[in-house]
C-alpha cells in the first residue's frame, strides 16, 4: 500500500497531521539488548512523539546507535518490546521498519551513485504506467522535484547521485524517507559531515518536518544544535537512561527537576563527571622559522592562490565549509592530487608525488574519512598502527617485519594516548570512533612527521575521547611539531588553533590572529567571511 | 529463549569460518578411508595424488597472493603452457645445435621461469599502469598466452630431446626414509611435491611476516587508504602479478618435466579454475584483504582427494566436475562471512 501511493497532496497531509500532534507514535519498553559480553541497552524505557524533535545524547558505546538499530529494524532486541502507534510491533529487517513509517536517515549514505536524483528519490516506489511495466519518467520527476522542494532543495533532478556533493546527497535521503511517508525519521549524526551554513538549512528541514506532525529522532555529537533544536533530550549512558529534558512552553530545555539544559550539565550527565574546559591552554612557542610553506598554492581545479606558513610549534586552523577546498588543498600537499604553485618544506622548495614520499620528507597527513581512507577497518590494530612505518620494524634488509618491536611499539602508543582495546590483534573496526581516532593520530607520530595535517579530527569522536586528542595535539606542538588542524567545528578550530585562516570558494577568504580568537564575536566573523556574507578579512600582513 | 544461543551460534559460525577447511579435509579424508580401505591409503596412491597436483598446486599458491590483491589471474593456465612451450623449444634448440644435454636442460629451465616471469609482468602491467581491471587483463592473457604456444607448435606437441636428465627431473624424487614400496624400493616424495611445499611454506611466510606480505593485505583490504598511508599501491600489485608469473613458470617446469613433452592444446587447460578453487576453499576471500596460504593447500589436497576417490571408485570421469563443483560451492557456503 505504501509503495504503491506517493505522497502527492502535501497540505491536506499537514492538515491532517495538525490533529494529532504530541502523541506517543513510538514507545520503547525496557528493550535490553545484549552483545557477546557486552549489554549494550539496559532495559531502556522511551517514548518518542508526533510533531517533536528527540534528540538522544550519549558519549560513544552509550548504545545511541544500538538503540536507532532496534527501531529500524536491524537487530532485535534481547528482551523488551517496541510499540507503534499503540500496536506492538516487531521488526526482523529493515524493510519491515520502513514499511511501518520509521526510516533512517544513515550516517553513511547510500545513494546509488550511477542513478540521477529522481530515481534515488523514488528508487524501488518508482511510479509506473502501462500495468506496472514501464517507469513513468514524467511523473517520477514532478514527484521527486516536489518532495525536494519541500525540503526546500532545488537541484537538478537528472543530476547523477555520484556527482552531489555530501549536503546535496543527504538532502536526496531525506527525501526517499519522504517519498516512503515515514512518520518517524532518524538521523543519525547527520551534521557531522556538514558544515555550519548546511548544517542549519538541515534543521530548518528537520524543524519543517516536525511542524508536519512528524516524530524526528536525532542523534549527535554537538551539544550545541542539540540545544537549539531539539524538544527533548535523552542522554544514555552505559546502555541505561541517565537524565532527559524536555522544552517548556517558554521554549527553555529542562530536565523534570528544573535543571536547564546547557552543554556542560548535558556533558556532565553523559560522561557521568565534571569535565574541565576541553580545549588545552594555548602556548605560543617562540620560533619563527618556517616549517612548511605555500606559495599562490593550490589542487588542480579545486583550489588556487593559496599562500600560509606555519612555523614549528605552530597550530594553524583552517576553517571554511565543506566543498570550500580545505580537503583538496591537504591532499595536494601530500601529494594525493596534483597540485599547482610553490610548496616549501623546511624551506627547501618541493612537490610530493605521493603521501610516502612526503612522510619521507616530514609531511603527515591525517585524513578526514577515518572509514575509507585514513584506517584499513577490517584489519588489526597492530597492522594498522605500523603500515605508514614498516620500514622500521624491518629487518633482514627490510624485507621481513620483525613482530616483537611492532608489537612494543603498537604497545607504547595504547598506554601513550590511553587507547582502549582488548588485545592488539584486536580488528580496528570493533573500537569507538575516538578510540579508532587516536590509532589513525598515532601511525603517523610513529613515523615521526615535522609537519601534521589533521584533517576533522574530531569527527564522530565523543566528548570525552575529544578532549584527550585536542590535548595530545597542543602537546605535540609544543614538543616542535607544526600541525595544520582543518576542521567544520568552530569551537574547535578556534579552541586549539593559534591562528585561524578561512577558505571559501577553493581560495583564502580570510585569516584571524590569536589575538581576536578569544574575542566572543570570533565564531560568528568566520561564519561570515566562510559564507561570503562579509568581505572584511583580519589579514595582519 | 536462552540469550546465550545467539552468541554461542556466532562463535561456532566464527570457528567453522576459520577452521571450515580443516573440518572439511578430515571428514573427507575419512570417508575416502572408509569407503576404499588400502586402494586410497596406499602410499603409492598419496604420493601420485600429491604428484599429480603439484602444478595446480603451486598455481594456486601465487593465486592466493593475487586474490589476497583483491585481483584475480584467468591466464595462468595460459601462462603455464606458453612457459612450457618457449622453454622446451629453447633446450630441444641447444640440444640440436649440441649443446650437453645438462646445459640445455638448465638454460631452457631457466628461460621456461623466465618466460612465465615475464608473462606475468605483462599482467601486472596493464592491470597497474593500464588500469584495466584484472578479470579483463588477464581474461586477454587467457586467450592470448596460448594462442602464442599453438603457433609455437602449430597446435601439437613438442617432444623433449633430453632423453634421461628432463625426464629424470619429472619422475624422479627424495626418498623417504624407513618407507618401501609394493616392489621393495624406497618410497620417493616426487621433486615436484616438495617444490610445491617449499613454494607454499615460503608464501606462507612472507604473507604473514614480510613487509611485502603485510603490505599486500592492506592493499586488499583497501586501495584507497593503503595509498593514503604511503603504501606504493603499484609497486604491490605489480610484483605480485610478477610472482604469479614466476610460479607458473615453475609450475610449467614441473608439468613439462613429467610429461617430458609440452602439448601446446592440453597443457595446463582449465588450471586457472582449480587454482581459483582451491584458494577459496581454502578460505581467502574473493575481495581481498584477507587470505592463507595454508588453506589454499588443503584445498588443493580436498580437491585432488576428491579427483583420486571417484577415480578409484570407478566414478565416471564425466561426474567428476560435478562433484567438484558440488563441493566448491559448499565449501563457500560454509565459509560465508558472517560479518556482512
Amino acid at each position: 500500500m505504501v509503495a504503491r501511493s506517493t505522497p502527492i497532496s502535501f497540505s491536506a497531509q499537514a492538515l491532517k497531521a495538525q490533529e494529532d500532534l504530541n502523541r506517543e507514535i513510538l514507545v520503547v519498553n525496557s528493550v535490553t539488548v545484549d552483545y557477546p559480553g557486552v549489554r549494550a541497552l539496559d532495559a531502556v524505557s522511551l517514548a518518542f512523539r508526533t510533531g517533536e524533535i528527540h534528540a538522544i545524547v550519549g558519549e560513544n558505546g552509550a548504545g545511541k546507535s544500538t538503540m536507532m538499530k532496534v527501531l529500524s529494524g536491524v537487530i532485535r532486541p534481547t528482551s523488551g518490546t517496541i510499540n507503534l502507534k499503540g500496536m506492538q510491533r516487531q521488526f526482523t529487517r529493515p524493510s519491515d521498519a520502513i514499511r511501518a513509517g520509521i526510516a533512517m536517515v544513515h550516517q553513511e549514505l547510500h545513494l546509488v551513485g550511477t542513478l540521477n536524483v529522481a530515481e534515488n528519490v523514488l528508487l524501488g516506489r518508482e511510479p509506473t504506467r502501462f500495468l506496472g511495466v514501464a517507469v513513468d519518467h514524467q511523473r517520477q520527476h514532478v514527484v521527486a522535484g516536489e518532495l525536494l522542494r519541500q525540503l526546500g532543495s532545488d537541484f537538478d533532478l537528472s543530476t547523477l547521485a555520484c556527482d552531489l556533493s555530501i549536503a546535496q546527497q543527504q538532502f536526496v535521503e531525506i527525501a526517499k524517507c519522504l517519498a516512503s511517508d515515514a512518520r518517524v525519521l532518524i538521523f543519525d549524526e547527520p551534521t557531522a559531515v556538514l558544515g555550519e551554513v548546511e548544517a542549519n538549512r538541515l534543521f530548518a528541514v528537520m524543524r519543517r518536518l516536525r511542524d508536519e506532525g512528524r516524530c524526528v529522532i536525532f542523534i549527535s555529537h554537538h551539544l550545541d544544535e542539540v540545544i537549539s533544536i531539539a524538544d527533548r533530550i535523552t542522554v544514555l549512558r552505559d546502555g541505561k537512561v541517565v537524565q532527559a529534558f524536555s522544552r517548556n512552553t517558554s521554549g527553555i530545555v529542562q530536565s523534570e527537576d528544573g535543571s536547564i539544559a546547557d552543554e556542560g550539565r548535558l556533558a556532565h550527565a553523559m560522561v557521568g563527571h565534571e569535565l574541565s574546559s576541553i580545549y588545552p591552554e594555548k602556548m605560543y612557542s617562540t620560533c619563527s622559522s618556517s616549517a612548511i610553506e605555500l606559495a599562490n598554492f593550490g589542487a588542480k581545479n579545486k583550489s588556487h592562490g593559496i599562500s600560509f606558513s606555519v612555523a614549528a610549534g605552530e597550530i594553524l586552523g583552517i576553517a571554511g565549509l565543506v566543498g570550500s577546498g580545505r580537503t583538496e588543498t591537504a591532499e595536494a600537499i601530500v601529494g594525493i592530487r596534483p597540485c599547482e604553485g610553490v610548496l616549501r618544506v623546511e624551506g627547501r622548495e618541493i612537490q610530493f608525488t605521493n603521501p610516502r614520499a612526503a612522510m619521507r620528507s616530514g609531511v603527515a597527513y591525517v585524513s578526514e574519512d577515518r572509514k575509507n581512507r585514513g584506517l584499513h577497518v577490517t584489519l588489526s590494530s597492530i597492522c594498522n598502527m605500523m603500515l605508514p612505518s614498516l620500514d622500521k620494524v624491518s629487518r633482514l634488509g627490510g624485507i621481513m617485519i620483525d613482530s616483537h618491536t611492532e608489537k612494543r611499539m603498537t604497545k607504547k602508543w595504547i598506554d601513550t594516548f590511553q587507547i582502549r582495546c582488548a588485545r592488539p590483534m584486536q580488528a580496528i573496526s570493533s573500537l569507538s570512533g575516538g578510540n579508532q581516532q587516536k590509532f589513525a593520530l598515532a601511525r603517523w607520530l610513529e613515523a615521526r612527521p615535522r609537519v601534521l595535517i589533521i584533517d576533522e579530527p574530531t569527527r564522530g569522536v565523543d566528548v570525552g575521547a575529544r578532549g584527550e586528542i585536542y590535548r595530545i595535539i597542543a602537546q605535540l606542538a609544543r614538543e616542535g611539531l607544526a600541525c595544520i588542524v582543518i576542521s567544520s567545528e568552530l569551537p574547535e578550530v578556534i579552541g586549539i588553533s593559534h591562528r585561524v585562516i578561512v577558505m571559501r570558494e577553493g581560495t583564502i577568504a580570510g585569516e584571524i590572529p590569536s589575538e581576536r580568537l578569544a574575542l566572543k564575536d570570533c565564531q560568528e566573523r568566520i561564519v561570515r567571511i566562510a559564507s561570503g556574507l562579509s568581505e572584511e578579512s583580519f589579514t595582519n600582513k | 529463549m536462552n540469550p546465550r544461543i545467539p552468541s554461542m551460534l556466532r562463535a561456532s559460525q566464527r570457528a567453522l569460518e576459520m577452521w571450515g577447511v580443516i573440518v572439511a579435509f578430515v571428514i573427507l579424508f575419512a570417508v575416502s578411508t572408509f569407503n576404499q580401505g588400502f586402494d586410497f591409503l596406499n602410499p603409492e596412491n598419496f604420493r601420485a595424488l600429491l604428484n599429480s597436483n603439484a602444478p595446480v598446486g603451486i598455481l594456486a599458491v601465487g593465486m592466493t597472493l593475487v586474490i589476497i590483491s583483491a585481483g584475480i589471474d584467468l591466464s595462468v593456465g595460459s601462462m603455464v603452457v606458453l612457459a612450457a612451450a618457449i622453454g622446451m623449444t629453447t633446450m630441444n634448440s641447444l640440444i640440436d645445435s649440441g649443446t650437453s644435454e645438462l646445459n640445455a636442460v638448465l638454460l631452457g629451465g631457466a628461460v621456461t621461469i623466465l618466460a612465465g616471469t615475464v608473462a606475468g609482468t605483462f599482467n601486472g602491467v596493464l592491470v597497474v599502469f593500464g588500469r584495466i581491471a584484472p578479470f579483463i587483463a588477464t581474461l586477454g592473457g587467457l586467450a592470448a598466452f596460448r594462442s602464442m604456444s599453438l603457433a609455437i607448435a602449430d597446435a601439437g606437441e613438442i617432444r623433449s630431446q633430453s632423453a634421461t636428465i628432463f625426464s629424470a627431473l619429472g619422475r624422479g624424487g627424495v626418498p623417504i626414509p624407513g618407507l618401501l614400496n609394493a616392489a621393495g624400493k624406497p618410497l620417493t616424495l616426487s621433486y615436484s611435491t616438495v617444490i610445491f611445499f617449499v613454494i607454499a611454506i615460503i608464501a606462507q611466510w612472507f604473507l604473514s611476516r614480510s613487509r611485502f606480505g603485510r603490505q599486500l593485505v592492506a592493499v586488499g583490504a583497501n586501495e584507497t587508504a593503503a595509498r593514503y598511508a604511503g603504501i606504493s599501491v603499484s609497486w604491490v600489485r605489480l610484483r605480485v602479478y610478477s610472482i604469479m608469473g614466476l610460479l607458473a613458470g615453475i609450475a610449467a617446469l614441473v608439468q613439462s618435466s613429467r610429461m617430458n613433452s609440452v602439448s601446446t592444446s592440453q597443457l595446463g587447460l582449465g588450471s586457472e579454475l582449480d587454482a581459483i578453487a582451491a584458494v577459496v576453499i581454502g578460505g581467502t576471500t574473493l575481495r581481498g584483504g584477507f587470505g592463507r596460504v595454508w588453506g589454499t593447500v588443503v584445498g588443493v589436497l580436498i580437491l585432488g582427494m576428491i579427483t583420486n576417490i571417484l577415480t578409484i571408485s570407478g566414478v565416471s570421469p564425466y561426474w567428476q566436475g560435478a562433484v567438484k563443483g558440488a563441493v566448491i560451492v559448499l565449501a563457500v557456503l560454509v565459509q560465508r562471512s558472517s560479518r556482512e
